[in-house]
Formats: structure tokens, C-alpha cells, sequence
């Protein structure tokens, strides 16, 4: 297979060589002349890969001069500086004395008038040129768009462009049409069969949709077709489920590292904390602070330590701040739950209003590189490096808290007070400090979970709101002020909520999670794993 | 004898002196038009008086009946206002025919009879289901307030056919009548008047009935009531339902008043700020929950044009400082300064 | 037979609470259950009238099984319950207290259409003049004494007119002169109704102890007998507060 596309390139070169000359003069002509039809015609017909992407920036009205050489921008990089890429006869990105992407002002760039009539012409090519676009999403589409087309050479163009393909996706993609084509077009029945092998072994996303239709067709190993298609649809549902059931784990890791303080809080305090997405919010923007404060003021040049020390801090802050409102506003309502549930309710309102108006809508944290990215288990299952982390994190925070309740004095006191605060007042426990001390923690808590949140997604003063609800759920699922109970109804929701979601819409998923939950709630009213006795009835 | 006085002066203020007032053009149509409002929310605050205040039950769902019956009577007008062609926003969602579930709203009388039977019915079940399995206190208010947020995705979305985000407005007529017309807009806040004050008498006579006090024996004691043979679940259940249903009342005024109805109106934001205004006014007393809505609602216009990022501050502070220093709300906090101490019920 | 009990058990996270093979009263008998802490005298209590659910055993009660039965329907065949935490509506007066528990029809409709007529009031005036609250019928029930609320809790177990009366601990907070008129009461009571009490104070339970008393210990029946009986046995004695029972010595 790789000698056909080489020998293809080969051919392709030799012959542009021979018209290299003509074509350079057509591109001045281009860039320079105000009479440009007759070039771009010119260049349209002789469909030079070379001349690919100057075309393809012509059609996106992003061609410019820079340095009397033409160039198109590519990502922005601040708010009106880009990198640019020179077009031809070279496509590169630019780079300065240090090895760096070249970053300019877009008033730097002379642009280069097109005509609309001009643009037109280039419309025969279009599906070929698509090829050659500096964005692998769109050169993705492009090979998606070949199958059907009828453009000509489209499969010396295809093997050419794959020939020149960078990202492993767009090659993956590519091939798969490639085969295709190739497999239909094909009449020997051995090179039919070396096809399907191919399409097969290449994982593309549309393999067993080409593969059913040879199928279906009476050409031979038509049969054969079809049991690589099933086959390879088994493995793609599978690997969707494996998906499916991560997607569950990271979400319902995220639940149990916000119900975790809450429950603790309420099962001993009877404090239904309302503010407690808040904490997350706050931990979010503890993150986001040192990072700016680092990188923006201090003039430090950002690692991904910042992170890590992000986390300590996001507890600490967020912990001293639950602390204040503790004693603030709290500590007038233990074991009035529904009390404490308006009155925080009012914080809330007001840490959102205060957030907003010192920071802002929307901020961002830069991810670490160690967690960008994700581990490809297989072309189509990959798991992304922050969701692990973040499931990662869940399972040191749990152990953790398992390790201070079970394994402390202070955890020892923690359960007694919350098993039966007036006794434990009686033994000498010092209910209030350990209210305090356990209200530190179950933000302290929220705040880490902030500061995780940071890894997917932006940080807005309102992003405590999205979870609240659901951990709470969570709570009452599991049974209040249990950490077996919180982590299995975490995990639950988060795997349930994941699995309903692939069937219906997100909406509807939720809609179901929340009826099931209530018929739950018909056999065990307390949840999952009530307290039992006489003391704990009403 | 001096109490009658008190409702005397509300009922002639706003009944007689307002009015007037817009008519000698002292008062724009516009300050008229939102005390309409007002006293749709102040409908609503009497049925989550009467299932917290005198029940104790925190039901955090009661702004999703609400809109209920706001989103009912819009779908009418809007039906009236399109006429024979369908409503824009469908054309807009490339919706082909009327969906089925918007059929029945075409006739008034289906209309108004619908948006009291639905928010009831759904209220029964819900209610059901909670109570039967005897979920009560903090699992309720979750429960409820988990309810209230799916439901309101539920609204968000375009599939619903309910206008999604945007939700339903431009409607231009209510029985033939034109919404943009002063006296249409003088009408319906004075419908608006004259429901609350019936609502009021109901809830009156409900609380002073035995019934009343089996409610208030359920928000002391339940076990005790129980015991005492009375099957506390039908007890709540009734209660569950009127107060959706009182909910649904003030949603059905509400919606030609202000011309539309979004999802915003339930979310879960909504629902606690409903909730709020029963405590803010003070919370086992019908006077409490209307002058809670009122109050809450009068001080958020004029905070929203005087100081228009302080309000949700004001909000918060209101929350805070009357949970933990006047839990019996602005009515106790008079009762107290006028140191008449009258038995509470 | 006006109640009786076989092969009873409930455990409550591993530790049996009850479990009681036999157990029958008569009509119009009173019976004194006594026994230490943790004997499962209240959890009897708690599944006769169907707070708590047994893991196994039958209750009958006039030959009508009413295991599974939910609280109201039990309380409405006629078994009242005083708890031993008084349990009354502290929000409302002691007349409503009174008059909610009065027997009649207790569905939503009657409630709300309901007007006392004077044979009730009169009544509830009666079980007043009885409980000693004549004088704080317009008070709010949360404002009374322990005592008070005490009566008041009997009084609305009295107005409930049950067949059968499940009383627990009533003297728990009460002067002697206030005890004393409580066991009046309670024997007055037992002409008409069946009744269970519980009870620590052994001369409260030497006042109202005319037929039998049965002596839980660790949720199993110990022994069954008259006052005197019980007083003398030995078992009962070692297991009653250990060796040294000052209480049962000194009578």
C-alpha cells in the first residue's frame, strides 16, 4: 500500500517540476497584478498540490502579503495577534530567531483582493482543496465529502494528500475513504478481499458502514465484507460502552467530591448547605487567582506546579471561608435543616454577586500539560488525562476521609456528635469546635472540587449551581452523613445518569434518574443506608 | 374590630385609590400593570403559606405550577393571536402542524379548565409518591427542588414545543379583548385583586376550619396525628394540591400581564425566592405570605432601577437576616413593634 | 381476649430488641410492664401500634391480626398511645389538642366542614375537668408544664375512646401528689378499657398494679405474676438494676 502512494508522489512531483517555473509566475501574478482570472485559472487546471493552500487561502478571503511573501493566519493567539503560515512555494508556519511561532498583528498583513467572480472559479476544486486545509477538522470533512464526489483524479489527489498527512485522525479518516473507493472500484476479487482487510484493520469511523453496503452488493467476498462489519460494529459498540461507563465514573467522581462535604455537614450538623457549590466556585477562583498571580503579576513564567499547589490552597481558602460563614451565619441554625437551607441559600446569592463583580462572566484556567490530551486505549476509545486525574483525586479525598473519620480522634468525635449530639455534649465533646472543624473540612472539600473543575471547564461565578442539586441527590440517595452511602449513590447516578443519556437526550436522562430515584425512595425512604434503632426514628 | 380595618384600607387602596389614580393620570397604566403581578405572586405566596407556614412541608416546585398555568393561558393566546397559522416560533423550530398537546388549548373554556386540572393532577402524583413513602422535611425540599430543575430543562428545550428558552410571547389578545388596551391591562389587575382577595377568604376559612388545625397539628407533631387516626397522607396530599393549585391561579394572571412566559420564571432560583417571600412576610399567617410577596417584589422593582447590581446583595442580606433574627417575618416584627400579642392563629 | 402476641421479634442492627414468644391481655384488664432499660418495653409498644415493623410475630388484636396495618388504621380500631416523651401539638391550644383527638369522622371533607356540637364540648370538657386542665384550655399546649403535658397527652389518648390504651411511662416528671392522681385515673380508666402501662416508679406500680405485671429483661419475658410475686422473686430482683435494688427492697 505505502509503495502505491510513494510511486504516486513521485510521478506528481516530476511532473510539477517541469511546470514549477509557469506556476510561480501565476502566483505573482496573483498576489501582484490587479488582472488575476487567467492565473487562477490557469493554476485551477493544473491542480499543483503545491499551489494547494495559497488556493485554499483564496477561497477563505484569508490571503495576505507579510514581507512580500504570501501568507495566511492560523490560530489566534491574544486578542488581535495571530500566527501565520507563508503558502507558497513553501506551506510552513513562521517562526523568529528563537524557534518561536511568529505572532502579528493582523494590521501588519497586506490583504490580497480577490474577486467574488475569481473566488468562483475555484468551485470545481473545492472538494480537493479541502484536502489541503491547515485545520485537520476540516481536511477530516473534506475526506468524508471524496467518497461521493466525482471530481477527477480524486484518488491520485487522495493518496497525494495522505501522502503529505500529519494527524493520525485525518489519516485514519482519509484511508478509510481511500479504501473505499478503491474497494468498490476494484474487480479483482483477491485485491476486493485486501481492501476489506484493510478497511478493517484501519478502524475508521465509516468502515462498517462501506462495509455493509459491499455487502449488500454481488461482488465477491461480498460475505466476507459482511462479517468484518459486524464485527468491527461489535467492537465500536463495546468500545462505546467502555466510554460510556468512563463518562459515568468521571461524573460520578465529581458528585461524590461535592456530596461528600455536604454530607458530612448535614448528617452532623443538620445544615443543609445551600452555599455549598459556592465553596466550589470559590476554590475555582483560588486557582485562577494564583495562576494569574504568578504568571500576570509576579511575571513568573507558568508551570504546571501552579497547579499543584492550587489544590492545598483551593482547600485551605475555601475552608477558611466556610469557617467565617460557620461562624457567621450557621452556627445560629444547627439542626434547623430547612432554616439553613434559605439562609444559605442567601449566601449563595451573595458569593455569586461578589465573584461576579470582581472577576467577571467568564475566566479560564490553563490546564497542565501533564493532563492535557488523554490516553488512547484505541482510535476510538480515548480517555482524556484530566477525567482520570479528577477520578484519581475522588479516590485520595475518599480514602482520606475514611482515614480522618475512622482513624482520628477528631473523626472519632465527628461520628459521636453526629450519632447523637446531646450525648456527646454530655461526654465532653465539644459539639460546637467540632461543628466548626467539620464545616472547615466539608468546604475545604468543595473548594478542591473547585479546583479540579478547573481542569474541564470554565470558571464562572455560578458553576456551583450546575452540581448542587445533584449532589444533594446524592445525599439523599445514599443515606445522610455516610460515606458508603455517598460514594455508592455518586457512583450510581454518575453511571446511571451516563448510560440514560446515550439512549435519550441529556435532558431526558435526567428527567428518568430523577423518577427512578423517587420510586427508590418508595423502599427506602432514608436511603440507601439508613441509621437504624429507635433514636433514629423521626 | 380594628383588623377589619387594616383589610378595609388594603382592599380600598387598591382597589379604589389606585384606579382613581391612573384615571386622574397620577398613576401610569405601568405602575398598575406590575401591582397586577404582585398580586399574582401574592396567590401563589398563600398556597406556600398554607403547605409550609401552617403544614411545614417545603415544597421547592411551587414556581413550576406556576408557570403551569402561566405557560396554559399563553399557549391560548397565542393560538387566538396566530389564528388559523401556526405560532411563530414553531415556524421558526420548522415545526410542520400543531403538535397534539396544544390542541385543546384553542377553546378558553378547555383552556382555563386544563391549566387547573394539570398543575392539580400532577400535584396528586407527585405528592403521592412522596408522601406515601413518607418523605418529608429536608428530603422533600431536595426532592422537590431536584423536580423543579429537570422539569425546567425539561422547558428549556425546543423538542418540548414550548418555545424553549425564549419561551411564548407576542400574544395580543385575551378573549377578543386587546392586551395593549388600558382598560384591558385596569381589568385584569383588578381580576387580579379580586382573586387574591377570594383566594385570601378560602385560605381564611381553610386555616380557621378543623382542617386548618389537623394541618398545623401535622407541622408540630405528625407521628402524634397518626395516632390520633388521622391519615396524615391525605392531609398533605390536599394540601399539596391546593396549594398548586392557588400556584396555577396567579400563573394564569400573570402571563397576560406581562406579556410573557419564560423558563426562567422555574427555575430553582424561582421556587426558593417564592418560598423567601413567605418568610420574609412571615410564615403561618395569610397576612404574612401577601405582604411578603408584595413587599419583595415592590422593593426588587425599585432596587432593579435605583441600584440595578446591588439587588441580589439586598436579596441575600433579606435572606439571611430574617432567617436568623426574625423568623416570624415583617408581620411578626409589626405584631411585636405594636405589642399587640394576638394568639397566632 | 383483648390482645395477644405470638413468636414477636425485631432487631435492630444486629441486636435483638424483642423477642417475646407470648403475650395476652384481657378487657378491661390493666397490666404494669416493667423491666431495665433496654428490656424492649417501648418497642412492644412501638409494634402494637404499628410505629415499628417486627421481623416476625402476630399480634392480634380482638382476633383481628393487625401486623402490617399502618398507624391510622390500627389507632382507628382502637388502640391509642401515649408516648413516653409527651406528644402532644405544642402550636395549638389545649382545646383543639383535645378536640382533635376526639373520636369521630377524621377524613378531609368532615375536617373541613366540621362544627363542634355541644355533646363534644361538653365532653372535652369532662376529659379536662378529669386532666386538670380546665383552667389552660384557651393556652397553647407547647406553653404547659412537663406535667401538663403529660395529662393533656392522656386526655387526648381518653378522647380518642380506644379500646385499648398503650401507656408509656406517665408519671416520668410528675410530683408524688401529681403521680398519685395519675394512678387514679389510670384505674378509673381500666373500668372501661384495656390498659398497658409502663413504668420505673414502683410505687406507682404497686398503686395501680391490681392484676398482673410482666417483667421484660433483654427483650425476653422474664417472669409474669401479681405485684407481690414479683417483688419476692429473686430472678427479678438480680436482674432489676443488678443485685442492689433499693427500690423493690424498700417496699
Amino acid at each position: 500500500m505505502k509503495n502505491m502512494l510513494i510511486a504516486a508522489l513521485v510521478l506528481w512531483t516530476q511532473w510539477a517540476m517541469a511546470a514549477t517555473d509557469s506556476t510561480t509566475i501565476f502566483v505573482s501574478q496573483i498576489l501582484h497584478d490587479s488582472e488575476k482570472t487567467y492565473a487562477i485559472q490557469q493554476l485551477v487546471a493544473r491542480q499543483d498540490p503545491q499551489t494547494f493552500a495559497l488556493l485554499n487561502a483564496i477561497n477563505n478571503k484569508k490571503l495576505y502579503l507579510f514581507n512580500n511573501e504570501a501568507v495566511t493566519t492560523g490560530e489566534k493567539n491574544g486578542t488581535s495577534s495571530y500566527e501565520i503560515y507563508s503558502l507558497y512555494p513553501k506551506n510552513e508556519l513562521l517562526v523568529n530567531k528563537n524557534g518561536q511561532p511568529l505572532h502579528t498583528s493582523i494590521d501588519a498583513l497586506t490583504v490580497v483582493e480577490i474577486s467574488r467572480a475569481d473566488r468562483l472559479l475555484l468551485n470545481g476544486i473545492l472538494p480537493i482543496l479541502e484536502l489541503f486545509s491547515p485545520e485537520p477538522a476540516k481536511r477530516m470533512l473534506a475526506y468524508g465529502q471524496l467518497k461521493d464526489s466525482h471530481a477527477p483524479h480524486r484518488i491520485e489527489m487522495l493518496q497525494v494528500a495522505l501522502a503529505r498527512e500529519t494527524n493520525t485522525d485525518a489519516l485514519r479518516a482519509g484511508k478509510d475513504i481511500l479504501y473505499a473507493i478503491q474497494l468498490n472500484t476494484t474487480t479483482d476479487a483477491q485485491t476486493a478481499k485486501r481492501y476489506i482487510d484493510s478497511l478493517a484493520e484501519n478502524w475508521g469511523d465509516n468502515a462498517p458502514v462501506f462495509l455493509s453496503a459491499y455487502a449488500k452488493s454481488k461482488k465477491p467476498f461480498a460475505d466476507y465484507a459482511g462479517q468484518k462489519a459486524s464485527s468491527l460494529e461489535r467492537k465500536y459498540d463495546y468500545l462505546q460502552k467502555v466510554q460510556n461507563l468512563f463518562s459515568g465514573l468521571s461524573l460520578g467522581s465529581i458528585l461524590i467530591l461535592i456530596a461528600l462535604g455536604l454530607s458530612i455537614v448535614y448528617g452532623l450538623a443538620g445544615i443543609i448547605n445551600m452555599a455549598h457549590g459556592e465553596f466550589l466556585m470559590i476554590g475555582a477562583y483560588t486557582t485562577y487567582c494564583i495562576q494569574t498571580l504568578f504568571t500576570e503579576v509576579l511575571k513568573v513564567p507558568y508551570t504546571d506546579l501552579l497547579f499543584i499547589i492550587s489544590l492545598p490552597l483551593s482547600f485551605l481558602v475555601a475552608g477558611l471561608l466556610g469557617l467565617l460563614l460557620e461562624r457567621l451565619v450557621v452556627r445560629h441554625l444547627y439542626a434547623r435543616p430547612l432554616e439553613s437551607l434559605l439562609a444559605t441559600w442567601g449566601v449563595s446569592l451573595i458569593l455569586i454577586q461578589t465573584a461576579r463583580s470582581l472577576f467577571g462572566d467568564l475566566t479560564a484556567v490553563k490546564t497542565p500539560a501533564f493532563l492535557s490530551g488523554g490516553l488512547a486505549v484505541s482510535p476510538h476509545l480515548v480517555l482524556p488525562y484530566n477525567r482520570i486525574f479528577i477520578i484519581g483525586l475522588t479516590a485520595l479525598i475518599v480514602l482520606l476521609t475514611y482515614l480522618m473519620l475512622y482513624k482520628t480522634r477528631i473523626g472519632l468525635q465527628i461520628r459521636a456528635v453526629t450519632q447523637n449530639r446531646n450525648m456527646s455534649a454530655c461526654l465532653g465533646i465539644d459539639t460546637k469546635k467540632v461543628a466548626a472543624l467539620t464545616f472547615f473540612f466539608g468546604s475545604g472539600l468543595a473548594g478542591i472540587a473547585g479546583c479540579a473543575m478547573t481542569l474541564i471547564g470554565n470558571v464562572v461565578p455560578d458553576m456551583g449551581q450546575t452540581y448542587i442539586v445533584d449532589s444533594f441527590l446524592v445525599v439523599v440517595t445514599g443515606g445522610v452523613g455516610k460515606i458508603v452511602g455517598t460514594i455508592v449513590s455518586g457512583l450510581g447516578i454518575g453511571f446511571f445518569t451516563k448510560i440514560l443519556e446515550a439512549f435519550f437526550q441529556a435532558v431526558y436522562g435526567k428527567v428518568c434518574i430523577l423518577l427512578f430515584i423517587m420510586l427508590f425512595m418508595q423502599y427506602k425512604p432514608k436511603g440507601l443506608f439508613p441509621y437504624k434503632g429507635r433514636l433514629a426514628e423521626d | 374590630m380594628e383588623k377589619k380595618i387594616y383589610y378595609l384600607l388594603f382592599i380600598a387602596f387598591f382597589a379604589l385609590l389606585l384606579p382613581a389614580g391612573h384615571l386622574m393620570g397620577w398613576v401610569s397604566i405601568n405602575t398598575i400593570s406590575l401591582w397586577g403581578r404582585y398580586f399574582c405572586f401574592a396567590i401563589a405566596a398563600l398556597g406556600i403559606d398554607l403547605i409550609w407556614g401552617y403544614t411545614g412541608i417545603l415544597s421547592m416546585c411551587q414556581a413550576f405550577f406556576f408557570c403551569l398555568g402561566s405557560y396554559g393561558i399563553a399557549m391560548h393566546m397565542l393560538l387566538k393571536t396566530s389564528g388559523s397559522a401556526l405560532p411563530e416560533f414553531m415556524v421558526w423550530n420548522k415545526v410542520e402542524s400543531l403538535p397534539f398537546f396544544w390542541v385543546p388549548f384553542q377553546s378558553f373554556g378547555l383552556t382555563l379548565v386544563l391549566c387547573l386540572v394539570i398543575p392539580s393532577l400532577l400535584a396528586f402524583v407527585i405528592g403521592y409518591v412522596l408522601f406515601r413513602s413518607r418523605i418529608k422535611g429536608v428530603y422533600m425540599a431536595i426532592i422537590t427542588q431536584a423536580l423543579a430543575l429537570a422539569m425546567w430543562l425539561l422547558f428549556l428545550r425546543n423538542e418540548t414545543g414550548l418555545g424553549g428558552t425564549n419561551g411564548l410571547t407576542d400574544f395580543k389578545t385575551l378573549l377578543g379583548l386587546p392586551l395593549s388596551n388600558t382598560y384591558v391591562k385596569l381589568g385584569l389587575y383588578l381580576m387580579s385583586l379580586l382573586l387574591l382577595c377570594v383566594a385570601y377568604f378560602a385560605c381564611y376559612q381553610i386555616t380557621h376550619s378543623k382542617f386548618g388545625k389537623v394541618l398545623q397539628a401535622i407541622r408540630d407533631s405528625e407521628s402524634r396525628v397518626s395516632f390520633t387516626a388521622y391519615k396524615v397522607m391525605d392531609y398533605k396530599l390536599a394540601v399539596f394540591v391546593v396549594a398548586a393549585l392557588l400556584a396555577a391561579i396567579g400563573g394564569m394572571l400573570y402571563a397576560p400581564q406581562t406579556g410573557i412566559i419564560t423558563p426562567g420564571r422555574m427555575d430553582v432560583k424561582a421556587s426558593v425566592e417564592m418560598v423567601m417571600w413567605v418568610a420574609l412576610g412571615g410564615r403561618g399567617k395569610l397576612k404574612g405570605a401577601v405582604a411578603g410577596a408584595l413587599l419583595v417584589n415592590f422593593l426588587y422593582s425599585i432596587c432593579t432601577s435605583l441600584f440595578p447590581d446591588s439587588w441580589l446583595y439586598i436579596l441575600g442580606f433579606l435572606f439571611v437576616i430574617t432567617v436568623l433574627f426574625f423568623d416570624k417575618g415583617f408581620v411578626g416584627l409589626m405584631d411585636n413593634l405594636t405589642k399587640r400579642k394576638e394568639p397566632c392563629y | 381476649m383483648l390482645l395477644s402476641v405470638n413468636n414477636l421479634a425485631v432487631s435492630f442492627g444486629g441486636v435483638q430488641a424483642l423477642s417475646l414468644s407470648h403475650f395476652s391481655l384481657q378487657p378491661q384488664e390493666l397490666r404494669v410492664i416493667i423491666g431495665p432499660n433496654g428490656a424492649g418495653k417501648s418497642t412492644f409498644l412501638d409494634i402494637i401500634c404499628g410505629r415499628t415493623k417486627p421481623d416476625t410475630g402476630e399480634v392480634y388484636f380482638n382476633d383481628r391480626a393487625i401486623m402490617g396495618m399502618t398507624e391510622v388504621s390500627i389507632a382507628r380500631l382502637g388502640i391509642g398511645r401515649k408516648f413516653q416523651q409527651p406528644s402532644v401539638f405544642p402550636g395549638l391550644t389545649v382545646y383543639d389538642n383535645l378536640l382533635l383527638a376526639a373520636k369521630m369522622k377524621k377524613d378531609i371533607l368532615s375536617s373541613l366542614f366540621f362544627k363542634p356540637s355541644q355533646l363534644l364540648k361538653a365532653r372535652i370538657h369532662e376529659v379536662a375537668e378529669k386532666i386538670g386542665l380546665t383552667k389552660v384550655l384557651s393556652s397553647i399546649a407547647g406553653a404547659l408544664s412537663h406535667g401538663q403535658k403529660q395529662w393533656l397527652e392522656i386526655g387526648i389518648v381518653v378522647l380518642q375512646d380506644p379500646k385499648l390504651l398503650l401507656i408509656d411511662e406517665p408519671a416520668a416528671g410528675m410530683s408524688d401528689e401529681e403521680t398519685y392522681k395519675t394512678g387514679e385515673l389510670l384505674l378509673e380508666l381500666s373500668n372501661n378499657h384495656g390498659i398497658i402501662v409502663i413504668e420505673h416508679d414502683m410505687k406507682f406500680v404497686q398503686q395501680i398494679a391490681r392484676e398482673r405485671v410482666t417483667v421484660l429483661e433483654r427483650g425476653k419475658l422474664l417472669v409474669e405474676g401479681s405485684f407481690n410475686d414479683i417483688r419476692n422473686d429473686q430472678r427479678v430482683i438480680d436482674c432489676y438494676l443488678g443485685r442492689n435494688n433499693t427500690q423493690l427492697e424498700n417496699l
